[in-house]
């Protein structure tokens, strides 16, 4: 009961030092704005938007703030991604792309207002229940996580890394995997962790430091979506939105359960390392069509199916900072890029984390999230003209910010050089259907992995075993071995025989 | 994350796949043989004993490198039971589009010029401004004239700043600035010919001068960092007024 009231006023502390600053509402205001406005341009991404903030605020302002501007543009941006997809049918961030199955129909049979104040409403909640679970779990994790070593580290960097291949390949699983283990290789190039043995660097002295985050990101996310984005479009018909929009209370109590759920699931879903939003939109949208009584209706204008979605995405964002903080392995892209701004402020994400930070983090989410709900109730007028705006006119100018964001990181010239070969890689591995989030999380966890998996073997003096020789790092290694085996397609067509002689 | 793909889209995929298996195999192969020069089973430098094979270096690259290799192989395999190399050498078979092609290649100069010869030689305001400029005038209704000659103007201006002023101590001097500056001029006033009535094009010189030059005062002035090319033709001039003339102004 201590603890819990310790960490209780320990959070009012925080969220009454956030409020009191009107430096945060500064930052907060222009960071939830420019996040809706990401998110509600098709074309650019949350994932997007917190790279090129991070490039921007990353390590100019006090890391309090730069949180400010990062977690308001995260939830604005998974927000925002939500009126393209109800007015124009296109999925703003992929987030949203459950949202315009239900979303669309709606605004088609003129209650697009009615479905944009019910989508502000559920993101809000969802946001909120996502930050509950994260004020919760965060410590709960925390105990336990001080009995994690290097073992342990290892084999979570090494799930987080395949976790994220196997969901997020949109073609098959192996692409994935693939991808991930890109990333660990880029993360290789440098001085080794333990030696300062030189790896990979032909010479070059630029790359005894190995590839900075920051260019990394904004290669992997800019400028593939710049360069597939610079093409002519027709803007299709938005659909009309009239009267003024409100949250539907009397809705909002009825679908309470559903919200509800979907916001538990999208906890969950973001928990789990490296996947993102849009796995935790899908996954709440099918349990909603499964369990539902209306279910027969999703995709037809349902608002369950609505609010499944919508609930979901938004609650991700606190359920991807929980291993984000706990562990220091993003639970989605966007997170990824945090990470990359915690790391260009010198901070370890983990076990070792100041808790003022999670505190601070936690009182941020609340008070973006109210930020977000005010705006989208107050100025949606606005973004709705903003989305009006050709992609071939914003994609230029991201692509300076990104210039301007990846030189002053600080690895100069030689950053745009990396920013500029990695886009180009992206783009190519996006043709060929290649996830591009599991290279980043394997640049992240790269160094991580390196480091914890030797370093258990030095301790060890180089015995395997070290990796079952704890209950933790058992179970780790017998998850890491059970999602490569489920891929595998033998093993999968015998499950399969075996679930039909089951049923 | 399964998205629905045609049979068509799919044989396209496994032609594409099969020449990706093939680099990535060539990829691998080449940086297993690079990881051979990391002492693996602990040498010995100058009488001094370095790592066991545990601890070495080498030893997560190799594992890295030899699984990718390895799922290189089982994407290959993949890709030739799908239909994939009988595809592979035919244009269509591996969706070929040369609409397409040519949008990826402008897009691709223009960049390249962009960061490799502009941003580190020329005025950031007047590179960033021809970079707008041209990639809006030149995507923006999908013309491949559009497109040829906006990567033109990119490739020469970065053309000359390359071969000009190549070693970084050249970086300093203004004569490329000048040359882009009066490309991105002429641009402009093309632009503005081809605009006829049409508002995306006609607020192109408008973003172009306001948005790289909101973005680098903020940068360098607000938040205080670097920016690139400081001494530039423009933004050195800016810099000056705001410490000897602006400045002053607030702070006595």
């Amino acid at each position: 009961m201590d603890f819990v009231l310790t960490q209780l006023s320990g959070f009012g502390g925080a969220f009454y030092a956030l409020v009191a600053d009107p430096l945060t509402y500064a930052y907060l205001i222009t960071s939830v704005f420019l996040g809706i406005t990401f998110g509600a341009l098709p074309g650019l991404t949350a994932t997007l938007a917190v790279t090129i903030l991070t490039g921007f605020f990353g390590n100019k302002i006090p890391l309090d703030y730069s949180l400010i501007a990062l977690l308001g543009a995260y939830v604005g941006a998974i927000y925002g991604g939500s009126y393209p997809s109800i007015l124009l049918n296109i999925p703003g961030t992929a987030a949203s792309a459950a949202t315009a199955m239900d979303g669309y129909p709606l605004a088609k049979e003129g209650r697009g207002g009615e479905a944009l104040g019910l989508t502000t409403t559920a993101s809000f909640i969802g946001t909120l229940i996502g930050t509950i679970a994260l004020l919760v779990f965060v410590w709960v994790l925390l105990l336990l996580s001080k009995n994690i070593a290097s073992p342990e580290k290892a084999l979570l960097a090494l799930f987080g890394i395949l976790l994220s291949g196997t969901l997020m390949s949109e073609d098959l699983v192996v692409k994935g995997w693939i991808a991930g283990l890109i990333g660990l290789a880029m993360a290789m190039v440098g001085l080794d962790p333990l030696l300062s043995e030189p790896r990979y660097t032909f010479g070059w002295s630029y790359m005894l430091s190995g590839f900075q985050v920051v260019p990394v990101l904004m290669g992997a996310f800019a400028v593939p979506q710049i360069i597939e984005g610079m093409r002519h479009m027709e803007i299709g018909k938005m659909a009309q939105v009239k009267g003024r929009i409100l949250p539907n209370f009397k809705s909002v109590k009825r679908y309470l359960p559903t919200i509800t759920r979907s916001g538990v699931i999208g906890t969950g879903v973001g928990a789990l390392p490296g996947v993102g939003e849009d796995v935790a939109g899908w996954v709440s949208y099918g349990v909603g069509k499964t369990v539902s009584k209306e279910g027969d209706q999703f995709g037809k204008g349902s608002l369950e199916g609505l609010l499944s979605s919508e609930t979901a995405n938004n609650a991700c964002i606190g359920g991807a900072l929980i291993p984000l903080l706990v562990l220091g392995i993003p639970g989605s892209p966007p997170a990824a890029a945090l990470m990359g701004a915690f790391k260009i402020n010198n901070i370890i994400p983990g076990p070792t984390i100041d808790p003022e930070i999670i505190l601070r983090v936690v009182a941020i989410m609340l008070l973006a999230s109210f930020t977000m709900f005010i705006m989208g109730l107050f100025t949606a007028r606005v973004f709705m003209k903003i989305l009006r705006i050709p992609q071939v006119v914003f994609l230029p100018i991201v692509m300076v910010l990104t210039t301007i964001g990846s030189f002053s990181v600080g690895g100069g010239i030689n950053d745009l050089y990396l920013m500029l070969g990695v886009g180009f890689v992206a783009y190519f591995m996006n043709l060929l259907k290649f996830p591009i989030a599991p290279l980043v999380i394997g640049v992240i966890l790269g160094g991580l992995f390196d480091e914890t998996f030797r370093r258990s073997l030095l301790i060890s003096g180089g015995d395997i075993f070290v990796f079952v020789s704890r209950p933790v790092a058992s179970v780790l290694l017998l998850l890491n071995i059970a999602l490569i085996m489920s891929q595998i397609p033998f093993i999968k067509r015998a499950f399969g025989r075996l679930r039909g002689k089951v049923i | 994350m399964q998205t629905k793909t045609t049979p068509e889209e799919l044989a396209v995929l496994r032609a594409r796949d099969f020449w990706g298996a093939l680099v990535l195999m060539a990829v691998s192969a080449f940086f297993l043989w690079r990881t051979f020069d990391i002492p693996l089973w602990g040498g010995n430098r100058a009488g001094v004993a370095s790592a066991s094979w545990y601890n070495s270096a080498a030893i997560v690259p190799l594992s890295i490198f030899t699984c990718l290799l390895i799922l290189s192989v089982v994407l290959l395999v993949i890709a030739i039971k799908a239909g994939g190399a009988k595809r592979s050498l035919s244009g269509i078979g591996i969706g070929w589009n040369s609409a397409e092609t040519l949008r990826f290649t402008t897009i691709g100069i223009i960049l390249f010029f962009y960061v490799a010869g502009l941003v580190p030689r020329v005025d950031f305001v007047a590179c960033s401004g021809l970079l707008i400029t041209a990639l809006i005038f030149g995507f923006y209704k999908g013309h491949a004239q559009r497109m040829l000659l906006a990567a033109f103007v990119v490739a020469l201006a970065g053309t000359y700043a390359m071969i000009a002023h190549l070693p970084q101590a050249e970086w300093g001097a203004h004569d490329d600035d000048g040359v882009t500056l009066v490309l991105w001029a002429a641009l402009t006033v093309f632009v503005m010919i081809n605009a006829k009535g049409d508002r995306v094009l006609r607020i192109v010189p408008v973003l172009a001068v306001a948005a790289p030059l909101i973005l680098v005062c903020a940068m360098a002035f607000g938040f205080r960092q670097n920016v690139p090319n400081r001494g530039g033709i423009i933004f050195s001039q800016i810099e000056y007024h705001y410490y000897v003339t602006l400045r002053p102004l607030w702070r006595s």
